[in-house]
């Protein structure tokens, strides 16, 4: 009886142990998850794969995050990154030379951090093999950052190399950017000198849309922004009569498609140019 | 800082700056040694040696720096009978007219030196001579850092010709 009582408390205490370590699993599994941005429960962790991050944090006073970039594409990323910052990038070349990347000046740089062994990043390698038709706006550097020497073969990284692009190794950059995997794509606007793009993107139509869509925000908006009847100081139902009476001499009718823009085409045209000017 | 290090070349890239250190690839018999080129522009893919493809796109606030290997039978010449690379430049040795490619606006400054048992040019250009006196402290920021190794296999015995002649760069401006 003795002996019973004794096995039957062995069996509990290892049963309670057992539990308790899939508590603690189940746990670190949660954290983990929390940490990465896509923790459960989270309502932003079921947002469309293009997503704006400018009304989703609290690091800010207004809710915009100090370190968030403006653009986001994928995945939502940790919130505590340092999203903004844009280091030069240096590092080898798979063929052995020195390459040093700087991210300052009138241009886009758009940084593809990629690895010569993972499955997305084939179509990746595949698509900048036509880099010039990717259908890049103007003024967008293109540069191709994988690990360094230290963690990928130079040799399979120079087979998949685009001719014509700067191919950096630098295992430093995907520490500076803090780079979660790869593929993963970071715009940086060379007048600031910051990040105002990045994420993760399956498809290069995802990473060209985030280019225009960070093109169209930072773009100088040159269109009018004042109507003639808030030159004139109406105000109320008065301005509204008087914008509507410019809208019908301009042939722009109720329902009319061009007050429904669905799309950055629609306002800048598929070349980038602002369609028209109000006012 | 960004560090940028091959073939014997050392170069911590101040703000603003950009580079490569490569040595082209051979064609034919000749023989190629390193080129170390610095800018503070985005650099094109396909730049000649001393900076053709790449000056003209240079606005007047902005620097083009080359730094050329010539090979072992240059040590000893009275070119290259200057010791080290010269670190601090003024604004007196810039020259509208020491130019590989004449621009307007625009001027250069050409050394020649040996450097740890290696031959070198430096060849600087700004983007504004009427602007040296801002460039020249940036280009000294450069060039006050640049770090050249001894080399590791004896020069004279590095990349011999095969061939009876030496033939040109493929891009040598």
């Amino acid at each position: 009886m003795v002996a019973l009582a004794v096995v039957l408390s062995t069996v509990v205490l290892l049963l309670g142990i057992l539990v308790a370590g899939l508590l603690r699993s189940h746990a670190d599994i949660l954290k983990s998850l929390h940490e990465l941005g896509v923790g459960v429960g989270e309502p932003s962790g079921t947002e469309d794969l293009a997503h704006d991050h400018r009304h989703g944090t609290a690091n800010g006073p207004d809710g915009v995050g100090l370190h968030q970039v403006p653009i986001a594409l994928g995945p939502p990323l940790p919130g505590e990154r340092n999203s903004t910052s844009a280091p030069a990038v240096a590092g080898v070349t798979p063929t052995g030379d020195a390459l040093g990347v700087s991210m300052e000046g009138e241009h886009l740089t758009l940084l593809a951090f990629l690895s010569s062994g993972c499955a997305t990043c084939a179509g990746f390698w595949d698509a900048l093999q036509r880099h010039d038709q990717l259908g890049l706006p103007a003024h967008t550097r293109l540069v191709v950052v994988t690990k360094g020497p230290d963690l990928e073969i130079p040799a399979e990284v120079a087979t998949q190399a685009p001719v014509g692009l700067p191919v950096v190794m630098s295992t430093e950059a995907w520490g500076d950017y803090e780079i979660p995997g790869s593929p993963f794509f970071v715009l940086v606007d060379g007048r600031s000198g910051r990040r105002i793009g990045e994420g993760v993107a399956n498809q290069v139509h995802q990473v060209v849309e985030l280019v225009r869509r960070a093109e169209a925000d930072g773009r100088p908006f040159d269109l009018v922004t004042q109507s003639r009847a808030h030159a004139e100081g109406l105000d109320g139902p008065e301005r509204e009569l008087a914008n509507d009476r410019e809208l019908l001499a301009a042939g722009i009718l109720p329902g009319d498609p061009s007050l429904y823009p669905r799309s950055l085409a629609d306002l800048y045209g598929p070349d980038g140019a602002p369609l028209g000017r109000a006012g | 800082m960004a560090l940028l290090r091959a073939h014997g070349i050392e170069a911590p890239l101040p703000g603003g700056f950009e580079g490569r250190i490569f040595v082209r690839s051979v064609i034919g018999n000749e023989v190629t040694y390193p080129v170390a080129h610095f800018a503070t522009f985005a650099l094109p893919a396909d730049v000649g040696d001393f900076g053709s493809g790449a000056v003209n796109l240079m606005g007047p606030n902005d620097i083009f720096a080359s730094l050329f290997e010539y090979g072992p039978e240059s040590i000893g010449t009275a070119l290259f009978s200057r010791q080290g690379m010269p670190r601090s430049l003024t604004t007196d040795d810039f020259r509208p007219y020491v130019l590989r490619r004449g621009l307007g606006g625009q001027s250069g400054t050409q050394w020649f030196f040996t450097d740890s048992g290696r031959p070198f040019t430096l060849y600087v250009v700004l983007g504004s001579h009427t602007r040296r006196s801002a460039l020249v402290p940036r280009v000294n920021d450069l060039v006050g850092s640049i770090g050249i190794s001894a080399p590791t296999v004896p020069l004279t015995a590095r990349s011999v010709p095969t061939g009876p002649t030496m033939a040109p760069g493929a891009r040598w401006n």
